[in-house]
């Protein structure tokens, strides 16, 4: 087992699982670079590569809570060197493989693991068992901030990877990179003592005690929200844009970079907030203020400067999410079993994503208009603010519990 | 001083990426990319 017998540093595990995020979200939010080349290549409809990363995503999420039991059961570093294993894999794959249905379903099985293994739900056990109660808030803070930082440094660097040594050969490089990084990052994160708080909780009474209690299902219910409204927004905004009249694509790029880059921020500071102010309250406000963002956004005369200072709003709200919704998870179930709890919250984040990339695209085809989804985000939005006021983040009483 | 050494090197770093995405060759690639999803 990868356990030490006295609680490891946080700095450290937080260097070494900001790294493995940063390289994990990273490398998976670039993926989109190979879509135009790979269809090219092997004279595919763009349909197979899309597919492929619907695919992956999905089975993120329903990995998620898998690979968590493990990283609870048999430590977070084992199962981050079997997912670095497979997200190599998984990008070897992409470069080899010229059969469509193989493509789609060995990238998606590969990569969509690989994530489950080194991605937030797998992390945020160890950092929530590394950080002591009054920081485990802002060190989750620090996590999702890796992650989004990855996300804002890997596009361009994917992009000119694929510039200079070619589509195929970016993705040795990549997998080489994953390998060369992840691995000793990994090794470094070393479990603390096994914590005497659930007094022999099974499991599935881990899970029975999670799916009993009424505030986890606000919180799965929040976060799917949450999925629906930055997958929906991330992926049509471009072509809403241009749908506008906006047809210059600066503005388009400028507003995904600007997200990402307030993105890093906001993750860090909810983090940071929610150890000092009741985490409900602070969802609340997230969602309440991204439907006044998104309201505003939709009323105001639309201009490049509308769409950029909609963005960075949109940043700061991105992933701030994040580490208050596992904050609150931590809080009320201890972290014992942290990272499987996390993988079932995000697996519900995952469908959100699901439906609301799809439905802007099926409602898009239908209506020729993106007012009913932006109807249905808007809603959304004001029945997660309202939905989180009611959680209850008082730690759950055990018999012979000892926090 | 560390610390404002540490801020400035970070600030530095997010412009640097943050300028990466205004380069032209980026912007149409991305912009492609963006449209063929459509």
């Amino acid at each position: 087992m990868f356990r030490t017998d006295r609680a490891p540093d946080l700095k450290t595990v937080l260097i070494a699982s900001g790294v493995v995020l940063t390289l994990a979200m990273g490398v998976r939010h670039g993926l989109g670079f190979w879509l135009q080349p790979i269809s090219q290549t092997h004279g595919w409809t763009r349909e197979t590569f899309s597919l492929a990363i619907a695919l992956q995503n999905l089975l993120w999420g329903a990995f998620g809570p898998f690979a968590g039991m493990a990283c609870d059961r048999i430590g977070t570093a084992r199962v981050i060197v079997l997912g670095a294993f497979l997200y190599a894999a998984g990008l070897l794959w992409m470069a080899l493989v010229s059969q469509p249905t193989l493509f789609v379903v060995g990238s998606g099985v590969l990569i969509g693991a690989a994530l489950a293994c080194t991605a937030f739900g797998a992390v945020s056990g160890i950092v929530g068992r590394s950080a002591p109660p009054e920081k485990r808030s802002w060190a989750f803070g620090i996590s999702s901030a890796a992650g989004s930082f990855g996300q804002f440094l890997m596009m361009p660097v994917e992009q000119q990877l694929i510039s200079i040594a070619g589509w195929q050969h970016a993705f040795f490089w990549l997998a080489a990179l994953l390998l060369l990084l992840m691995l000793p990052m990994a090794l470094r994160l070393k479990e603390p003592p096994p914590v005497a708080n659930v007094g022999g909780q099974s499991i599935g009474q881990a899970i029975r005690e999670a799916f009993g209690h009424r505030s986890f299902i606000l919180l799965l219910s929040g976060y799917f929200v949450c999925g629906f409204q930055v997958v929906f927004i991330g992926a049509h905004l471009p072509s809403y844009l241009t749908d506008k009249g906006i047809m210059n694509p600066n503005v388009a790029v400028l507003a995904l970079a600007l997200i990402g880059l307030f993105n890093i921020f906001g993750s860090y500071y909810a983090g940071k907030l929610g150890g000092m102010l009741p985490k409900r309250y602070l969802l609340a406000g997230i969602y309440g203020l991204r439907t006044v963002a998104i309201g505003v956004f939709l009323a105001a005369p639309l201009s490049p400067w509308t769409v950029y200072l909609f963005a960075a709003a949109m940043g700061l709200l991105w992933l701030s999410t994040v580490p208050l919704t596992n904050g609150i998870v931590a809080g009320i179930f201890g972290v014992r079993y942290l990272s499987m709890l996390s993988g079932f919250v995000f697996f519900s984040h995952q469908v959100g994503s699901f439906l609301g990339v799809w439905l802007g695209g099926f409602l898009f085809t239908r209506q020729g208009s993106y007012d009913a989804v932006w109807a249905i985000t808007l809603a959304l939005g004001v029945f997660a603010a309202l939905i989180n006021l009611p959680v209850r983040e008082q730690a759950i009483a055990r018999p012979a519990t000892v926090r | 001083m560390r610390r404002a050494f540490l801020v400035l090197l970070m600030a530095g770093l997010l412009a640097a990426i943050f300028a990466a995405y205004l380069r032209p060759d980026f912007v149409l690639d991305l912009a492609n990319r963006i449209m063929l999803c459509f």
